[in-house]
């Protein structure tokens, strides 16, 4: 017994093992197939319910729009139309709108990545007289529903203080209010907080100054940090919807998102379900790339526990 | 949101689209029309001006989002035909498309074009607000004013009468049906249904017989108040009416709309000839017409243009007639629109060419026979509709004189639209309710989802919510 | 903390912590320097709009004339609007459909999926999938399959079983429901991984000593799983009643808040307020609505924690 304690305890730090049912349980047959029989069925049930709808998109995105309004599951009944993505293309110009999202999610992912690593390097690195005030202000805006900032935000984007600039209709309007993200600027910050502090220490006896230690210090060991910031903000940004509705009015500016619902009246059916298609398809080869990254970002217990 | 005017624009934008190219190819000596809407500025002659005018520039919104190559080519022609007339002044296009939310934060921004449109239920919210320009003494000088309608010109004035925006296009609801639908049914679809008791029968049939809705209704983003409101008047009610004293009262209430409203409901639920599906908005319902899932529905009588552009129709199901009235006397026929207006961001000079490109491009079909002539061409030569019907602007004579002008290019089944055309110059138009239009169908929207959705729906206690809620509107001023 | 590395970054911390701050930087300039990206995109875009709402909340605001002051106007205003108390009992309701559903389903899924000896990639991407997918489009699908004709996708569906169609979206009893569907279709991905990561941190020896006890495997799921999971539980039970309360995307597109207001939730009702009207919305309700719902959320966070502190576990 005491042995395969502590045979246990060496190994509790691995994820894989023994979960809530112990080995010597699953030995019972009883245990295993009633353990196999759920496993099939959630299995089962994953399948239809999470990957259901997105199969039914891909088969349909190909199927005429008559069948699909008459005979909505039903496989092909009349053949299907390869056509549809061609015209998905081309008529929704859903390549423009495709592009804008890019350029949104690459823009708004540079801003946070910027404000996140300087603004967590100055506060937990270089950390001036008043770096507590700042991290406690911050800290504060994580507390406040974003729609507070909705009305006030967006007047401010249609004319900003001090600055009088127009922002509206431009992708700095969504670019730059990205950045303020107090969950990236305070991950960041506590990543840096436990980052040896020798390592610095030896860099500054080599004579490095703070923007040094910066780049050639600090950003490469914080590379699993900014890639999974990275991740959540492209995959934010990719999703959102009322703030690009917002202020950005004009159609050629407006990400996939505000203009696919735009589309819909005026777009046959099969079109408009092989747009939806291309617009799903690359968060989620994405996600198939990127798995690890997007999994692991559930991980809490840190927070909790920590 | 209100998705109609949006709706009404489209058709028109698309003929005036049409003319703009028709009216390339016409030679480019300015009529008398033409050259005189060169107002406000010291010049009244043609073309060659002698008079040097600072080179100028405007943006205009014309073009939708979506516009197909054809239109964009077409109104490419018309504005270097107009630059041709007005060298001094250089037209850029920029996509423009009117609704509720967009139009506001458009405005906010300041990134509405130079000439703009807008539907006429805002022509006088906006002109109170001063968020569009005075032109009158400009718009004084075009021959033609005394010409309006004057209850379309209404649209575009203030209390004292002076112009802000001129209409320029206007049209008047009806009863879309879908003419193949009804063969099928076994009715006969020139004989379109002239009561509504007929209306609920032939719905009745086409529910059963065919299992798609007999009738539908629009019921989101206020066309559902837009339409309560046409049966309204079609009974012979009123939505708002002003007391002597100047005072508006909401009389959302009235028997009319009670008896609509429980029209609906026996259709909806006593004959189940309604179909399952009711937050249709202007842009949907269209949809699902042409795609044959409707029988009948009530709205604008320009559709064809839209259905045909954007939802496929087949133009052999196309059927409009007028919408039946009741024997009242006050019973009418509600009419709409949509009003061209400057932007307040203007200077005097984009102004005076401002009217000018109004005149020229939206005034000029109706008017000349060139210009009506070149407009149809166009439209014909870009496989887009012409001789869609619509309400004169004018006097009946002049669009009958248009009618004539274009009769060759004709390419609408305007046999289709006989029920429709031979008739609603005997039906009264009434223009929609005029203090806080928007918030009134936003409020009646709730209501007629509720009776279309909820079978015991109290119809007398959600209208004097209702009216408890527009009357507060109104006294906010 | 007692591993001879941790003592030593201790000691180094405070070693660094007693030097003079301006050994760390050459010049405060720099710390400057680096500061600024964030002062700039707070302040303008956080910190500013923030304190601009509370003003906004006491003005009377359109983008046309300058705003007054009207003190609590615009907050009786709202409480005496008949679509407010719709949307707060509607969001309420939709809050409260949510935690029934969305809330134990992950939670038995990531159970279940813990236990899996092989394929947890598998099991994991699946429960994910749908999180990856742009709400938006999530949204326009299932419009399609709430489709309340008999020849619907869903009600097609339930014609296979026998059972008859649903008016889905087109009726305020199942309008609500079915939008909960949709999100909980939507969102149960994201805390499925929350919580498998939680499970997976669960320390085994404690499930060797409840065996030792004697203990059966519901035994051990309710006396060592669950209260291990105490503080995963709490802190995604508060984020998903703080998402619920700001629900937007889906009823806007689903049924623009109908049918009759059934779905109008405080956002969109927010949104209506400064957004929906063609000739300039009402800025100060909007600001004013916000507020309120801001400063119910922090109290009902702040009440929370207060009574959870007693019973989540610590370590």
């Amino acid at each position: 017994m005491k042995l395969r304690g502590s045979t246990r305890r060496r190994r509790s730090a691995l994820p894989t093992g023994r979960g809530i049912i112990s080995d010597s349980e699953l030995h019972r047959p009883r245990v295993r197939w009633t353990l196999r029989l759920i496993h099939g069925v959630t299995l089962i049930l994953l399948l239809i319910i999470g990957l259901g709808p997105l199969l039914w998109l891909a088969k349909s995105s190909i199927t005429p729009t008559q069948d699909t309004i008459r005979t909505p599951m039903s496989l092909w009944p009349h053949g299907f139309d390869l056509g549809t993505f061609a015209r998905a293309w081309s008529q929704t110009h859903i390549d423009r709108y495709f592009l804008n999202t890019v350029w949104i999610a690459v823009g708004s992912w540079f801003v946070q990545i910027l404000v996140a690593t300087t603004g967590g390097y100055a506060l937990s690195v270089l950390r001036p007289r008043f770096a507590r005030v700042l991290t406690a202000l911050v800290l504060a805006t994580l507390f406040v529903p974003s729609i507070v900032l909705l009305v006030p935000l967006y007047l401010t984007i249609v004319d900003v203080p001090f600055l009088h600039m127009k922002l509206i209709n431009s992708f700095w309007a969504v670019w730059l209010p990205a950045g303020a993200s107090a969950f990236n600027v305070l991950l960041m910050k506590r990543f840096f907080d436990n980052l040896p502090r020798e390592v610095f220490e030896a860099a500054q006896v080599d004579g490095a100054g703070p923007f040094r230690l910066f780049w050639s210090i600090v950003v490469p060991m914080s590379r699993p940090i900014i890639g999974v910031v990275s991740v959540f903000a492209v995959i934010g940004q990719w999703k959102d919807y009322l703030w690009p509705l917002l202020v950005l009015p004009d159609p050629n500016n407006q990400p996939l998102s505000v203009r696919l619902p735009t589309l819909q009246p005026t777009t046959q059916l099969d079109v408009f379900l092989a747009a939806l298609a291309i617009a799903t398809l690359i968060p989620i080869v994405l996600f198939l790339v990127f798995q690890r990254m997007f999994l692991k970002g559930g991980d809490l217990s840190g927070a909790v526990k920590g | 949101m209100a998705a109609k005017p949006y709706g009404r624009f489209k058709g028109l934008a698309m003929v005036a689209v049409a003319i703009v190219a028709a009216s390339a190819c016409s030679s480019a000596t300015s009529t008398p029309t033409a050259s005189t809407a060169a107002a406000g500025s010291a010049n009244p002659s043609s073309s060659a001006s002698t008079v040097s005018h600072k080179p100028v520039t405007i943006s205009v919104g014309v073009l939708r989002p979506g516009a197909t190559q054809e239109a964009t080519d077409a109104l490419n022609l018309q504005i270097s035909e107009f630059e041709a007339k007005y060298p001094w002044v250089t037209v850029e296009p920029q996509e423009y498309n009117w609704t509720a939310p967009t139009f506001t934060a458009a405005l906010a921004a300041g990134t509405l074009p130079d000439v703009f449109t807008i539907p006429f239920t805002d022509g006088k919210g906006l002109i109170q607000q001063h968020q569009i320009v005075n032109i009158d003494s400009r718009v004084r000088a075009l021959p033609y004013i005394d010409k309006f309608n004057k209850s379309i010109l209404a649209n575009g004035q203030d209390d004292k009468g002076a112009i802000w925006a001129v209409p320029y296009q206007a049209y008047g609801m009806s009863l879309t049906y879908n003419r193949t639908l009804f063969k099928q049914a076994g009715l006969d679809p020139d004989k379109a249904p002239t009561t509504w008791d007929e209306v609920k029968a032939d719905a009745k049939i086409i529910a059963d017989k065919i299992h798609v809705a007999g009738f539908a209704e629009m019921a989101t983003q206020n066309t559902g108040g837009w339409q309560l409101t046409v049966m309204t008047y079609a009974l012979g009610g009123r939505m708002e009416k002003v007391g002597d004293d100047g005072k508006v009262i909401a009389t959302l209430d009235n028997a009319a709309t009670k008896a609509g409203l429980q029209w609906l409901h026996s259709v909806r639920w006593d004959d189940n000839s309604m179909g399952s599906t009711f937050d249709y908005n202007w842009n949907s319902i269209n949809q699902a017409f042409a795609a044959g899932q409707i029988g009948m529905f009530t709205g604008g009588s320009d559709l064809y243009t839209a259905m045909v552009q954007n939802n496929n129709l087949n133009p052999a199901d196309y059927g409009v007639t007028i919408i039946p009235l009741a024997s009242d006397p006050n019973a009418g026929v509600l009419g709409g629109g949509t009003l061209a207006a400057v932007n307040v961001v203007t200077t005097d000079a984009q102004r005076d060419a401002a009217v000018n490109w109004i005149d020229f491009y939206w005034m000029n079909k109706l008017l000349t026979q060139e210009g009506a002539v070149a407009d149809a061409q166009a439209l014909k030569a870009n496989n887009q509709a012409v001789g869609v019907p619509t309400l004169p602007l004018f006097d009946k004579a002049t669009y009958d004189q248009v009618q004539v002008w274009i009769k060759d290019y004709v390419n609408v089944p305007t046999n289709q639209m006989t029920p429709f055309t031979s008739k609603i110059f005997d039906q009264k138009p009434i223009n929609e309710p005029t203090k806080n239009t928007q918030d009134l169908y936003a409020a009646l929207d709730p209501v007629l989802q509720a009776v279309l959705t909820d079978k015991n729906a109290n119809i007398d206690t959600l209208l004097s919510a209702a009216n408890k809620q527009v009357q507060t509107i109104l006294d906010k001023g | 903390m007692s591993s001879p590395a941790v003592r030593t970054v201790a000691a180094v911390g405070e070693r660094t912590r007693r030097r003079p701050r301006i050994r760390v930087s050459r010049d405060g300039l720099s710390t400057l320097a680096f500061l600024l990206p964030m002062l700039l995109i707070f302040g303008l875009f956080s910190w500013f709009p923030i304190v601009r709402s509370l003003i906004m909340s006491v003005q009377e605001t359109n983008l046309v004339s300058t705003p007054t002051f009207v003190g609590l106007d615009n907050f009786a205003r709202v409480v005496a609007d008949p679509l407010f108390g719709k949307a707060v009992s509607n969001t309420a309701y939709f809050a409260l459909l949510a935690l029934i559903i969305g809330y134990p389903i992950p939670l038995v899924l990531a159970v279940v999926m813990s236990e899996t000896r092989r394929f947890k990639g598998l099991y994991s991407a699946l429960a994910y999938l749908p999180v990856v997918v742009p709400p938006v489009v999530s949204v326009l699908l299932w419009q399609f399959f709430f489709n309340a004709s008999p020849t619907g996708v869903f009600n097609t569906m339930l014609g296979w079983v026998g059972l008859g169609p649903l008016p889905w979206l087109q009726d305020s009893g199942t309008a609500m429901p079915s939008i909960v569907l949709e999100a909980t279709w939507a969102g149960a991905g994201g805390t499925v991984i929350i919580y498998l990561a939680a499970l997976l941190s669960v320390p085994r020896e404690l499930y060797d000593a409840a065996e030792v006890d004697g203990a059966s495997i519901w035994q051990k799921i309710w006396h060592v799983t669950l209260p291990q999971l105490r503080g995963v539980l709490f802190i995604t039970l508060i984020l998903q009643l703080i998402a619920t309360s700001q629900l937007f995307t889906e009823p806007f597109l689903f049924t623009g808040g109908g049918p009759a207001n059934a779905t109008l939730t405080v956002l969109l009702l927010i949104y209506h307020y400064a957004f929906q009207n063609s000739l300039g919305g009402d800025y100060g309700m909007a600001a004013a609505l916000s507020i309120m719902l801001a400063a119910f959320l922090g109290v009902f966070t702040a009440v929370y924690f207060r009574l959870t502190r007693s019973w989540s576990t610590t370590s």
